[in-house]
């Protein structure tokens, strides 16, 4: 379906955005009105359906989305640390009950109390200061601690300057695209965006698809509640990610990047902003770049608040201005993406690897972690720890020196870690010495690394609630394509709730066939991810659910 | 290929695949169509996944790890086990769809029939009813309000499930994109506009996303007695010469319903409105039932014999008196080939004169004349499914999305998907909006333009030396006359910039294979013949013929325009196209026909008329056509009618033309006859009887024999397999085709002996030897050079999608409710310097009378030029429309008519 609406949105060019008009167009009222829509769907010479179909989809686009002031972080750390009854509150005595509305996860899941004015982010005790903040939307000075164990950082260290990344380009010039490329398959590096997909093969796919334009996406809509390591990487170390973009680019023989920054994300969106500028002013933005006869430009495109934007398909077609529905594979993006162009999307904290990649060779790179699982990973550590913030380790380190070394342990008793965001494992706190921090000793236990993102369940807060949080979760962000998530995680949310507020019991042959139908069934993670983390919880909090069953 | 490489295994049993086959496709060939069940797939939609029932398990060893797939958009992989009903595969898919149960109406589950509600089917398929639901209720979309405001669309949301069919047919089939979904997840909605509802909305009606509905959310008034029909016949549609293949529905001798078939190879499942909706025509209060003669001016009823005493009488007589020169026939388009064969035959071996002629004289007599003058044949080269395989499409005067809207459709989803379109046409119409290149020229000014694009591609270097050299003649003195044109004054006079038109001509030129469309914005001007002939020269000088996804292609008009002509419906050629002059043609159609033949070329319809007020001529029969409405002059076209001794009209309706007529016989509809249509792409298709004649209408064909019979011409009665024989004998491209092999998707001719159909021509050589590449120059048009002083601007006439030409059909249907009067479309500019506001009565006067339109401002048109249709008896825009003719085949020049404007003194129309 999506064939004729990708091809006439890109007609246009990166540059005449029909998304970026509609988000554009939100920006005065909360949603773009009729006649506008009416107006950019004659101008990409679609049915008029179809602006006002993909308009309806957002939660910044939809009408809904009129009037609101300031949004509340309503994501999963947030929720379970129990500060946003208090934010709201607080909020309430400086706005209407209408003018409050919600994001999801707005990355500050190292101190909580989360929420989002006049376009700044704030948390922790910002909300005590509300009242500066709606006149003068001031510097707010939330500062988060990132350490690293290793000797050399791959993420984490000292942010390199402009000209370091200019000879690092040089570098990859002489090595020429099968030398650069090279480097990327010996480190063996896999896409951090959760699935683990080999970025050399992805890449390589790419490069040998022929096609006059190529693109290169950097898939920075980071929606797993939990996760802040993307927000970290954009906003301390943009230039590697934009390398990373650059030199993917030069291989693949690709000529414009896009950095797709969710709408959550303002601070990152003006920090890439700035950092592209910057690129440009370096010879490192345009055409002939240090006279290699390569041209790349870079595109900002900002989100409007749809998790499911993070499915790289999705991602395409939110690109394109369509509806982010889900889309088959095959085609794969590498052969048929953005705008029916072959296209690499990786994900951010995979493309700021790169730079060390070319810095220090791809068997450097390789040199950490295991075999396996290569590299450094970021964690994002939340407020429950005694250390909260971002981490680097290298893979496969035990997964108990992460929380209870470099993490510190618990502030407050925690019965589980949420690992991976809502669609990740769920871990019994006894299980975390039974694992290692890599993509196979996660699966091999029945868990899943994801981008590691961590969100402690206390010990106080009713499993049956975190599950009932958990399927309304995708049922709130399904695309609505595939019948078991769409319908199915709905269903799983009203038992969860009836189980749970009116002490109607769970059939556990029901649900056990609806978690199967929609792990097997699903056309994406969302629905299909779902069911692990639900699964844990039933085998590991069995003595406290099973009150709830029949 | 090595046989283990495409070999998997299904079920254990190995077999052998296509490379890029999906699971589903290769399970259907395999286990049966109905095999796997399925809710989102569909046969003329790409895979979307949506619905999952489809999924299969797979595993890449005999006994390694089974995933489960989904079958329709997963490719198979060579060497994988598929198992297509493991337990887990068949919780699955009940338990998929006892999802879907809980938000389906539970009175329309247990009513409906499987065989129309395929969520039924599915779920009896997959073994669960809607009350082994185990879900308690909850969240649901059973109280959508329905929408029944449309005179056809119909939508009922409660029973959606929500599988996309509809939005991706009105995407990927129609690509009108009035459908989408609103919201996200389980509240998405489908929705038609901007939430308007189908009346409201940009819909065309073309019915595709209710044919696409599995459940019954999308339909229209005919599904519900469609679903309970006796029986279905499979037939040809009577519109326009895109030929679409339709499955009529009866219920106890009366049409109930329309749909598409999928394995029709023209039309692939889809129609438009007029194809799937527009029938109700055939049983309508005003249908003419009975024969009519008029007597003290008034019609009165009449048996068959009295009528056909008369007519034979007063032929009979006017022969006597006048000779057979003073009768003449105008035969029908819409009718079939056996039909027009018979009424040329008619009026050549009974009467005895060559006074034939049909409606391709007002409508594409310059293709046929240009093509056989270029070719040898006047007919497509090439075929719509080259479509498929071209790399640029060039339509010229032509607005298929509206005339011919299955074929513009087409060109659409090409357009849409990259494939490089140039649109020449005066009007922005919805293919130049999706245009590369809009050449937006001036109308009657074709040969300038057509010029330019010859000699940008000249001066470009970019013509086909190689097929100009082996395939044609004349081109060095064409050449030598297109370089040596004045093109500052071609880019002049049609209004379009030299750069754009080189772009284009670039374009056209540079594609590995470039092929054009074109309609009678090409034929209906004093020009016409030369610009077809120019058309040719742009396709011979880049070697754009005998190969896939190029070549000349004609929208054919009527939906057996092509036929017509094929048959020998014109004054200078018999059936088969054989010149009536040529003592060796006369031999053979005198041996057929067994009585000596005239040997004089006959009149042209034009020529007709003028014979007419001549008094040379005294009778005509008119099988279905509507001369005084459809042709332009209309006070002309009267005058020769009521000069004449004799009108018979043969007709569904009382026209205007039957109006006027002493004798009106009741023909009969395309529902009611069998016979064969040729398309536009030369594709002879059965035309089967579904009811028979309302009233006592009679078909067409035994009318025509009726009276040969009674004149003394021993013809048997009409039987569609009985004079395609007699027409096999003697047209020669007809030779192999018999009525019983046609099968349903037709035949292409030429169809050699052996019963070998044909979909591209000219593949080696030219039917006339070598290609014959002349150069024209342009002259501007008498209409203009005349009258432009005095009327300064240019109405265009062209064609609404909801109506069929004189709307005798269409507007006896509920199209009438979607498009109810012609209007005037005219620019902003020529409004406002005229007075003259949105919906303002306008009065329109030409050289030859005046008429009142209401005005649409809009920005289709350029300043200086209007464009309006003439579907309505109401208006009577051929009051005004000139009789300049095409010079080479006299068609009439309906494309410029110079006018003057004003606002209209009188506040209403002329109803």
């Amino acid at each position: 379906m999506a064939e004729n609406l990708s091809a006439l949105s890109g007609r246009q060019g990166l540059d005449n955005n029909l998304f970026e008009k509609m988000v554009a167009g939100a920006r005065e009222n909360g949603s773009p009105d009729n006649q506008l829509l009416r107006d950019l769907a004659e101008e990409f010479l679609m049915g008029k359906a179809i602006t006002y179909g993909a308009a309806s989809f957002y939660d910044f686009l939809k009408p809904d989305h009129q009037g609101k002031k300031v949004h509340v972080c309503n994501g999963s750390a947030c929720m379970l640390a129990g500060t946003q009854d208090s934010i709201h509150e607080k909020l309430g005595t400086h706005f209407k009950e209408e003018e409050i509305g919600h994001m999801c996860c707005l990355g500050r899941c190292y101190e909580n109390g989360a929420f989002q004015l006049n376009g700044q982010n704030y948390s922790g005790d910002d909300i005590e200061k509300v009242a500066e903040y709606i006149s003068d939307r001031g510097e707010n000075d939330s500062s988060y601690v990132i350490k690293s164990k290793l000797s050399t950082p791959v993420l984490t260290g000292e942010a390199l300057t402009i000209e370091a990344y200019a000879s690092l380009f040089r570098k990859v010039i002489t090595a020429g695209a099968d030398g650069a490329l090279a480097e990327i398959k010996a480190s063996n590096i896999r896409g951090r965006g959760g699935a683990g997909f080999p970025m050399g093969v992805k890449i390589e796919s790419c490069k040998n698809t022929p096609a006059g334009q190529k693109y290169i996406v950097c898939n920075a809509d980071e929606g797993d509640p939990g996760a802040f390591s993307d927000r970290y990487l954009l906003e301390e170390q943009p230039l590697s990610v934009l390398f990373g973009m650059l030199t993917a680019g030069y291989i693949a023989g690709a000529s414009r990047g896009v950095l797709y920054i969710r709408g959550e994300y303002p601070e990152s969106v003006r920090v890439v902003k700035k950092a592209i500028e910057a690129l440009a002013a370096a010879g490192l933005q345009g055409e002939d770049i240090l006279g290699s006869g390569f041209d790349f430009r870079f595109k900002i495109i900002e989100g409007a608040g749809a998790y499911v934007c993070g499915e790289e398909t999705a991602l395409l077609s939110s690109i394109e201005g369509q509806r982010p529905e889900v889309r088959i594979r095959p085609p794969y993006p590498t052969q048929e993406g953005l705008f029916n162009k072959p296209t690499i999307v990786n994900n951010v904290e995979t493309l700021a690897a790169i730079p060390f990649i070319i810095r220090a060779g791809g068997k450097a790179y390789a040199a950490y972690g295991t075999g396996k699982s290569t590299g450094t990973k970021l964690v994002s550590l939340d407020s429950f720890f005694n250390h909260p913030g971002m981490v680097e380790v290298e893979m496969g380190i035990p997964f108990k020196e992460l929380i209870y070394g470099i993490g510190g342990g618990f502030k407050s008793p925690v019965k589980a870690l949420h690992v991976g965001g809502p669609l990740g494992g769920i871990v019994p706190v006894h299980k975390i010495a039974d694992l290692t921090l890599d993509f196979e000793s996660f699966q091999q236990q029945g868990f899943l690394l994801g981008h590691a993102g961590i969100v402690s369940v206390p010990e106080d807060y009713p499993m049956i609630n975190y599950l009932e949080h958990l399927f309304d979760f995708t049922a709130v962000e399904s695309c609505g394509k595939c019948f078991p998530c769409s319908i199915g995680s709905v269903r799983g949310r009203e038992m969860m709730a009836a189980a749970a507020e009116d002490a109607v019991k769970i059939d556990r042959q029901l649900l056990d066939d609806l978690l199967e139908t929609m792990e097997v069934g699903s056309l994406c993670a969302l629905g299909g991810g779902l069911p692990l983390g639900v699964n844990n919880a039933l085998q590991y909090f069995e003595d406290e659910l099973k009150q709830y069953f029949k | 290929m090595d046989k283990s490489v495409n070999s998997v295994f299904v079920n254990g049993e190995e077999v052998q695949f296509e490379p890029g086959q999906t699971i589903l496709n290769l399970l259907r060939k395999e286990l049966g169509e109905e095999a796997i069940p399925t809710l989102c797939d569909a046969p003329n939609l790409k895979p979307f996944g949506s619905c999952r029932v489809c999924s299969v398990d797979v595993a890449l060893a005999a006994d390694g790890p089974m995933k489960v797939q989904a079958s329709c958009h997963t490719p198979v992989t060579p060497g994988s086990y598929i198992y297509t009903h493991t337990d887990r595969i068949n919780r699955l898919r009940k338990n998929i769809v006892e999802l879907v149960l809980t938000d389906y109406p539970r009175e329309k589950f247990t009513h409906d029939n499987p065989q129309q509600n395929e969520l039924k089917k599915v779920a009896l398929q997959t073994g669960i009813d809607i009350s082994d639901v185990r879900y308690l209720p909850g969240a649901n979309h059973l109280d959508r309000p329905k929408d029944e405001a449309h005179p056809y669309m119909r939508a009922n949301l409660a029973a959606c499930i929500n599988c996309y069919r509809c939005i991706r047919a009105c995407d990927e089939v129609q690509g009108e994109m009035v459908l989408t979904m609103v919201g996200r997840g389980f509240e998405n909605t489908v929705t038609m506009g901007m939430n308007e509802g189908f009346k409201e909305s940009d819909c065309v009606s073309c019915g595709a996303c209710s044919q696409a509905c599995p459940t019954g959310a999308i339909t229209d008034i005919f599904a519900a007695e469609f679903a309970n029909a006796d029986q279905v016949t499979r037939t040809v549609c009577t519109y326009c010469g895109v030929g679409c293949n339709l499955n009529v529905a009866t219920s106890k001798g009366e049409v109930v319903g329309i749909n598409a078939p999928y394995d029709a190879e023209v039309n692939q499942g889809h129609t438009c409105l007029k194809g799937r909706y527009a029938f109700q025509f055939y049983n309508h209060p005003e249908r003419l039932r009975n024969p009519l003669l008029k007597k003290n001016g008034k019609f009165e009823k009449v048996s068959w014999d009295e009528a056909y005493d008369f007519i034979v009488d007063k032929f009979q007589s006017i022969r006597a008196e006048h000779g057979p020169d003073a009768i003449g026939g105008i035969s029908s388009s819409r009718c079939t080939n056996e039909e027009n064969y018979l009424m040329q035959k008619f009026i050549r071996a009974v009467v005895g004169t060559n006074n034939i002629d049909g409606c391709a004289r007002v409508c594409h007599s310059p293709t046929a004349l240009g093509m056989q003058r270029a070719f040898g044949t006047g007919a497509a080269t090439n075929s719509i499914i080259d479509l498929k395989y071209t790399n640029c499409i060039m339509v010229i005067g032509a607005n298929p999305t509206a005339a011919h809207p299955v074929t513009g459709a087409k060109i659409k989803q090409a357009a849409m998907k990259g494939t490089p379109l140039i649109v020449i046409d005066p009007r922005r119409t919805p293919l130049a909006k999706l245009a590369d290149y809009h050449l937006q020229l001036r109308p009657g000014t074709n040969v300038a333009m057509l010029n330019m694009l010859l000699y940008y591609i000249i001066t470009a270097g970019l013509e086909d030396k190689e097929f100009i050299a082996q395939r044609t003649e004349g081109y060095d003195d064409f050449a030598q006359q297109i370089k040596s044109l004045d093109i500052d004054q071609m880019a002049e006079v049609t209004g379009v910039s030299k750069e754009l038109a080189r772009q284009a001509a670039i374009a056209y030129a540079s594609a590995p294979n470039a092929m054009s469309f074109h309609g009678l914005g090409v034929t209906e001007h004093s020009q016409g013949t030369f610009t077809v002939m120019q058309i040719a020269d742009l396709a011979m000088i880049t070697g754009n013929i005998g190969r896939r996804g190029v070549g000349v292609n004609p929208l054919r008009g009527q939906n057996n325009v092509q036929g017509s002509a094929d048959m020998g419906v014109q004054p200078h050629q018999g059936a088969g196209y054989l010149d009536i002059t040529d003592p060796n043609a006369q031999a053979l159609y005198e041996k057929h026909y067994g009585v000596p033949l005239p040997k004089q070329i006959g009149y042209k319809i034009p020529e007709m008329f003028d014979a007419a007020i001549a008094g040379k001529m005294k009778a005509i029969w008119i099988i279905g056509e509507d001369v005084v409405q459809t042709d332009p002059n209309t006070a002309k076209v009267k005058k020769a009618l009521e000069m004449m001794d004799l009108v018979v009209v043969q007709e569904l309706f009382m026209t205007e033309t039957a109006l006027m007529a002493d004798v009106v016989l009741p023909g009969a509809s395309f529902l009611e006859k069998s016979g064969t249509f040729t398309n536009g792409e030369r594709r002879v298709q059965r035309v089967n009887k579904v009811i028979e004649p309302v009233g006592n209408a009679r078909v067409d064909g035994q009318i025509i024999v009726d009276v040969m019979k009674r004149m003394g011409y021993d013809q048997p009665d009409y039987t569609a397999a009985g004079v395609l024989q007699e027409v096999s004998r003697i047209v020669p491209f007809f030779k192999g085709i018999k009525w019983e092999e046609l099968g349903e998707n037709g035949k292409q001719w030429p169809v050699a002996e052996d019963g070998k159909s044909t979909d591209m021509i000219h593949v080696q050589a030219f039917k006339r030897g070598k290609g014959n590449i002349q150069f024209f120059d342009w002259r501007e048009t008498e209409e203009i050079t005349r009258h432009a002083n005095e009327f300064p601007y240019i109405i265009t006439t062209n064609r609404d999608l909801e109506h069929y030409n004189c709307g005798a059909m269409t507007r006896r249907t509920g199209n009438v409710e979607l498009n109810r009067e012609d209007v005037l479309l005219i620019n902003p500019r020529d409004a406002r310097d005229n007075g003259i506001e949105d919906g303002d009565m306008v009065c329109v006067t030409s050289a030859r009378g005046k008429v009142d339109i209401k005005a649409k401002i809009t920005d289709q048109v350029n300043p200086g030029v209007m464009s309006t249709t003439f579907h309505f008896p109401e208006i009577m825009v051929n009051m005004i429309t000139s009789d300049v003719h095409d010079s080479e085949a006299k068609c009439p020049e309906y494309k410029v008519v110079a006018v003057k404007i004003r606002k209209s003194k009188g506040e209403f129309a002329r109803v």
